[in-house]
């Protein structure tokens, strides 16, 4: 009995915190089907109007086509980059390991708009293309830090005699590689290439010092739109976004 | 790399930026932030610590109960923080119950609110994490010698997951003063951060933007290195 009052005296807190991380995705999904032509939640009937409006507006098909892109060439850039790291960290013995890891984390830590505001300056040194690969590089920057942790703690309970077995009985470095190692790391790197996916796929803060008229990812059009007025058809790309976001990470997860 | 970058086109010039960037709204800003910052991760360690507890040692259904935590994350912050406001709009729920909205939007509420509402899943893990490797013979010795549960909170659980609320308390410090959505699109204009103030300032004065970059990105910095004094950042990310 007392075991019990002592678990139910949790659910206040439990209730506000559940309703803080849940509440705003359930609000925005449940505007989009609104009637009312100001995102409100649908309390009498539903339509797919918005949704209908979206598809066939061209700028907003084209960010999304944009998004897809540099998520895709995010997830591959950052998961080659971060595997090699990764790989560098686990089996090699330089010194400072631990400051050089710390190093290799800091685009979580340091405001993205610093990153933004850096990169921009940073690739006009270096005269990189403006709009795709400015974007692409960018995020591929953010989403290293999580290919790297991904990767390396699977590196780091990897059997090395599994790589040794595979030379001693005959198999050349390259065979190894493709045979032993990649199929052991493989749902690891796939699982932080994913999530360099969905890191770019919602990234807006560094985005917006990057974008070109040309080259515009949907947050900054979700952003655009918020500012300058409301209507359920932010709440319907939102949604679209959040759907892919959730189909990639459970794939994700199936994988990791 | 990102760190030497800015120093570089930053901090090659006179002082006089770093007067300007020291000086007036700025600092002003830059103290706002980082209390802005320490109010959302005070609010995430007391929530969070709370619900890490029951998932750790209560909770019937610990695995759906995480995933709810975790499945925010994957969620774009932008959509997050535009369901908050959604919430809080005028034709929204909250005003449709209640018929006011609390003061919240373009407020410091509605900013904090925001940012605890992004957070709170870093705050969480980590947490949950170090209070589930507790041995649970140790709390079980505890009540035995005839500690009270709270005391047995006090002087074992509590010490025993340290690490995991320090390690909570740097990702929501971090994450929170670095954030430019939440402001922008929660606060009103008295609650800029230094993010949006280096981003409003990038336009007209770059040289200003930059100084302040840096400025913010070291003082952070030295924070981590206190941080990083109790626990070792790396080792405790690779935990998640």
């Amino acid at each position: 009995m007392m075991k019990r009052l002592r678990r139910l005296s949790f659910y206040p807190v439990l209730l506000v915190v559940y309703a803080i991380l849940l509440v705003p995705v359930i609000v925005v999904i449940a505007t989009s089907f609104t009637v009312q032509s100001s995102p409100t939640l649908p309390t009498n009937g539903v339509t797919l109007e918005w949704y209908n409006t979206l598809f066939q507006n061209f700028r907003l098909r084209n960010a999304m086509v944009v998004s897809v892109i540099v998520a895709t060439a995010t997830a591959i850039l950052s998961g080659i980059i971060g595997t090699i790291t990764a790989f560098g960290f686990v089996r090699s013995d330089i010194r400072a390991k631990e400051t050089l890891a710390t190093v290799m984390l800091l685009p979580l830590m340091i405001s993205p708009v610093i990153t933004g505001v850096a990169f921009l300056r940073f690739s006009s040194h270096l005269s990189i293309p403006r709009g795709l690969p400015r974007i692409v590089i960018a995020h591929s920057v953010l989403a290293l830090p999580f290919v790297f942790l991904i990767v390396r703690s699977r590196l780091l309970t990897f059997d090395e005699r599994l790589e040794d077995a595979s030379m001693a009985l005959g198999a050349n470095k390259w065979e190894t590689t493709v045979n032993v190692t990649i199929p052991i790391i493989g749902p690891a790197l796939l699982a932080g290439m994913l999530m360099g996916f969905v890191i770019s796929f919602g990234e807006f803060t560094a985005t917006q010092f990057l974008i070109t008229p040309q080259t515009t990812t949907v947050p900054i059009i979700i952003f655009n739109q918020i500012q300058t007025g409301l209507s359920p058809e932010v709440s319907a790309l939102a949604t679209t976004l959040v759907a892919v976001m959730i189909i990639v990470s459970v794939i994700g997860d199936r994988l990791g | 790399m990102l760190f030497v970058e800015s120093l570089n086109f930053g901090g090659g010039d006179l002082f006089a930026n770093y007067r300007d960037a020291l000086s007036g709204v700025y600092l002003e800003t830059l103290g706002r932030t980082l209390y802005y910052a320490l109010i959302t991760t005070v609010v995430c360690l007391v929530l969070g610590y709370t619900i890490a507890y029951f998932i750790a040692f209560k909770a019937k259904r610990q695995f759906a109960m995480l995933a709810l935590v975790l499945l925010p994350l994957w969620i774009a912050i932008i959509i997050r923080y535009f369901g908050v406001s959604l919430f809080f709009l005028p034709t929204g729920p909250v005003q449709q119950l209640f018929g006011t909205d609390f003061g919240v939007l373009f407020t410091t509420r509605g900013v904090v609110i925001g940012l605890v509402s992004a957070l709170l899943p870093f705050a969480i893990l980590p947490m949950y994490n170090s209070i589930q490797s507790i041995d649970d013979e140790l709390i079980y010795a505890s009540e035995v010698l005839g500690a009270t549960p709270l005391y047995t909170l006090r002087t074992v659980i509590i010490p025993l997951s340290l690490s995991g609320v320090v390690a909570a308390a740097l990702f929501v410090y971090i994450l929170a003063a670095g954030s430019y959505l939440a402001p922008a699109l929660l606060g009103g204009p008295a609650d800029f951060m230094m993010a949006n103030v280096i981003e409003q300032s990038f336009t007209y004065d770059l040289d200003l933007a930059a100084t302040m970059s840096v400025v913010f990105t070291v003082t952070l910095l030295i924070l981590i290195g206190l941080f990083n004094h109790y626990a070792n950042i790396s080792e405790v990310l690779s935990d998640l």
